[in-house]
């Protein structure tokens, strides 16, 4: 790949978005200002008819980014040719200004873990991510842009910090980072560190997109649920972000336990208003 | 008896009978057909007034389309449950705001523990049905009973037809002349009266074409797509059980939808005294698609 | 902790889906956290493909599923809500409502238990746990239901 590294965010500013889901699709639909969404790239059949919603959706101009769940980027074997020509078709059938998966693994020696799970943040792991990364960008037409998890555990041997580790696999790929403030808060909440510190110490200057979602603590320890409302350290992260360096979008994930509609709208607009962009509702 | 066949049967020759039989028929489903155009035509301003959730559900379902819609909404809202053991209705919440009156009917009978199937023969209820039903033939979206009847009367014509074929037939055979048509003639016969007997809709043609419209503009709230009724409230979750059928029920609340003993099958296209559709469940094998980073429970969202 | 990434990636996958002890040097507390959170969100997954399998079990359904799948990875939420079925049927503790569902799947796809799921395109008739149900065209109808 020759894409160098610090490309100026060219992307123009979409504003705040959503994750569409098809619980959640009418609301969606109902939104007026909407200008950007993502979707989840596994849920979106490469050849099949895109469901009303999304195509109703693409058809009135709204971004619509897929969202890979499964591509298993952070595996030690290479990526499996299926899912990188499924997820590539997908891209292009919603007319996607770009495409997003994790830095992460979600299944090894043939088994599924079901899951995100964090990979050791050694050189090693870099490179193994970094070849992975390659390969879908050999078939992607459109920019990938690569989120860091929320984890929960760390492994014994890690070697860099994660800002090291994003940074040097974004530097190895000329990939684009998606900004997830809350797996940034949880895992800061978690490890007991400064969230603001693990923010500014991320290239910013690199963020194709920003991810904004709740969370609950269970046995003491912060999880990244989806199915909770957004928290407000989580809002005031979006408001110091922004005040850095304000992405061309930030999107609420919600994944399930969806609240009535009017808190879901109250949602985005406390995203917009974090983040200094119109509402969209 | 038996005598020689020495003329035609009541004096007119097989092929003038079947011809004036066959024209009789003809004519007969033809101005059926155009009385029945006229009258599900509607009329009137059907356009004017928004549908609304239980008017769905009885032009889509029928009165008990139109309980479950109202039961699906309640349930929403807190309002209603379901005793375990015995099936019977309960209030498990405050009477909500803005109820419509067969949900007030149907809270009040929550109220007093009675069982979903016996909802119909509530008084409070029956009367809020035939109201709900009263609203749609003023809308124009459904027929009165008088003008069901006056369409059915074509089907008594047309049984006048099946008896009066039954009867050349009768003395055909017994004056051994060939009746392969005339069996055949009546065969269709049969079959016209007894469609224009029973098949005799509801919904006006305004009526079937709003509920077009509303499950197009709802596409979301279908069950396929699991929408997410505390998202959508309670109007969202009638109008789905509405538009939709009692599968919405199910997904919306399968707890809730056993126990009180909703019909799986009850709903969807087009009430005319019964109706059915499978509850098919839709399935993919994707194995999960969330996307959460460190996921706590992704639990069912339903409100049981 | 050495060996090849794969390796040690694949141990701990075992740790967290197949029952296998944690890797050394890792924080057992914190893997057994994502341990269970992976099992809840499991149930949760498979509780949105077999609504009735879970509103059958109540509220013991997180517990229920996650005994049944602690040391059995997953095979999408599809297939696992079906062989826990079919395991509860087998032993005789698959629950009314939740064999009227099971029955309904049987008549409309093939599942071998091993392979993947699909689409009967024959009519067909399934019974589990008591349960009959009849499929003919994509409809599907319960005949009888259990006792």
């Amino acid at each position: 790949m020759t894409t160098p590294v610090n490309t100026p965010a060219t992307t123009p500013a979409y504003g705040v978005g959503i994750g569409w889901r098809p619980e959640i699709a009418g609301v969606v639909a109902g939104l007026p200002g909407l200008r950007f969404a993502e979707v989840v790239a596994e849920s979106v059949h490469p050849h099949a008819p895109l469901p009303d919603a999304l195509a109703a959706l693409v058809d009135r101009g709204v971004a619509v980014v897929p969202h890979g769940v499964r591509l298993n980027l952070g595996g030690a074997e290479p990526v499996e040719a299926a899912r990188v020509t499924a997820f590539a078709a997908v891209a292009e059938r919603l007319r996607a200004p770009l495409a997003s998966e994790h830095i992460a693994f979600v299944r090894a020696g043939g088994v599924e873990a079901g899951h995100l799970l964090p990979l050791p943040r050694t050189r090693e792991a870099v490179a193994a991510v970094a070849a992975n990364v390659r390969r879908v960008q050999d078939e992607l037409a459109v920019p990938l842009a690569l989120e860091p998890i929320a984890a929960l555990f760390d492994w014994p041997d890690d070697e860099l910090t994660e800002a090291e580790f994003v940074t040097a696999i974004l530097d190895a790929t000329g990939a684009r980072l998606l900004l997830d403030v809350a797996n940034v808060y949880a895992n800061a909440r978690n490890r007991g560190a400064d969230p603001l510190a693990v923010l500014a110490a991320l290239p910013l200057d690199r963020v194709a997109y920003v991810h904004v979602a709740g969370g609950a603590e269970h046995d003491g320890v912060y999880h990244d649920t989806h199915t909770d409302a957004v928290p407000a350290e989580v809002l005031a992260l979006v408001t110091e972000l922004c005040a850095r360096h304000r992405p061309p979008a930030l999107m609420l994930e919600r994944d399930g336990h969806y609240p009535p509609e009017a808190d879901l709208r109250a949602e985005l607009d406390a995203i917009a208003a974090a983040a200094g962009y119109p509402a969209v509702t | 008896m038996v005598l020689a066949a020495t003329g035609d049967t009541w004096g007119i020759p097989g092929p003038t009978f079947i011809t004036g039989y066959l024209v009789a028929a003809a004519l007969l489903v033809v101005l059926a057909t155009l009385h029945r155009t006229v009258l599900l035509g509607g009329g009137r301003d059907a356009f004017t007034a928004p549908m609304g959730p239980q008017q769905a559900a009885y032009l889509n379902g029928g009165p008990r389309l139109a309980l479950y819609a109202a039961l699906a909404g309640l349930r929403v809202s807190g309002a209603i449950g379901s005793e375990a053991h015995t099936g019977a209705l309960t209030t498990t919440g405050p009477r909500p705001l803005g109820l419509t009156p067969l949900d007030n009917a149907v809270y009040d009978a929550a109220h007093r523990r009675v069982r979903t199937r016996d909802l119909g023969a509530d008084p409070g209820v029956r009367s809020a049905l035939d109201g709900l039903r009263a609203g749609l033939e003023s809308a124009g979206w459904a027929l009165t009973d008088g003008q069901r009847g006056t369409i059915r009367l074509w089907g008594v014509a047309a049984l006048f037809l099946v008896g009066v074929g039954f009867l050349r037939l009768m003395a055909g055979l017994q004056n051994d002349r060939p009746v392969a048509f005339l069996v055949l003639a009546l065969i269709a016969m049969v079959g016209t009266a007894v469609y224009l007997l029973t098949r005799v809709p509801v919904q006006t043609r305004a009526g079937r074409a709003a509920v077009r419209r509303l499950r197009g503009e709802q596409a979301h709230l279908a069950p396929a797509l699991s929408p997410a009724y505390a998202t959508y409230g309670a109007a969202g979750a009638a109008m789905g059980v509405a538009l939709f059928g009692a599968a919405s029920l199910w997904a919306l609340d399968p707890a809730f939808a056993a126990q009180a003993e909703i019909q799986r099958q009850a709903a969807a296209s087009g009430y005319s005294g019964s109706s059915g559709c499978g509850g098919g469940s839709s399935s993919s094998d994707s194995g999960g698609g969330s996307s959460c980073g460190g996921g706590g429970g992704c639990g069912g969202g339903c409100g049981g | 902790m050495t060996g090849p990434l794969a390796d040690r990636q694949a141990a701990l996958v075992a740790a967290l889906t197949a029952g296998a002890p944690v890797p050394p040097g890792f924080d057992a507390r914190l893997v057994e956290v994502a341990r269970t959170a992976l099992l809840r969100k499991r149930a949760g997954e498979v509780a949105r493909q077999w609504p009735l399998l879970a509103a059958a079990h109540g509220p013991r359904w997180p517990a229920t599923f996650a005994a049944w799948a602690a040391a059995r990875p997953t095979n999408g939420s599809v297939r696992d809500g079906w062989d826990l079925a079919r395991a509860q049927a087998a032993s005789g503790v698959l629950p009314r409502l939740a064999a009227e569902e099971l029955a309904a799947r049987e008549a409309t796809f093939r599942y071998d238990g091993t392979g993947a799921v699909r689409r009967r395109r024959a009519p067909a008739l399934a019974r589990a746990a008591g349960a009959v149900a009849v499929q003919v065209g994509g409809r599907v109808r319960l005949l009888r239901r259990p006792a």
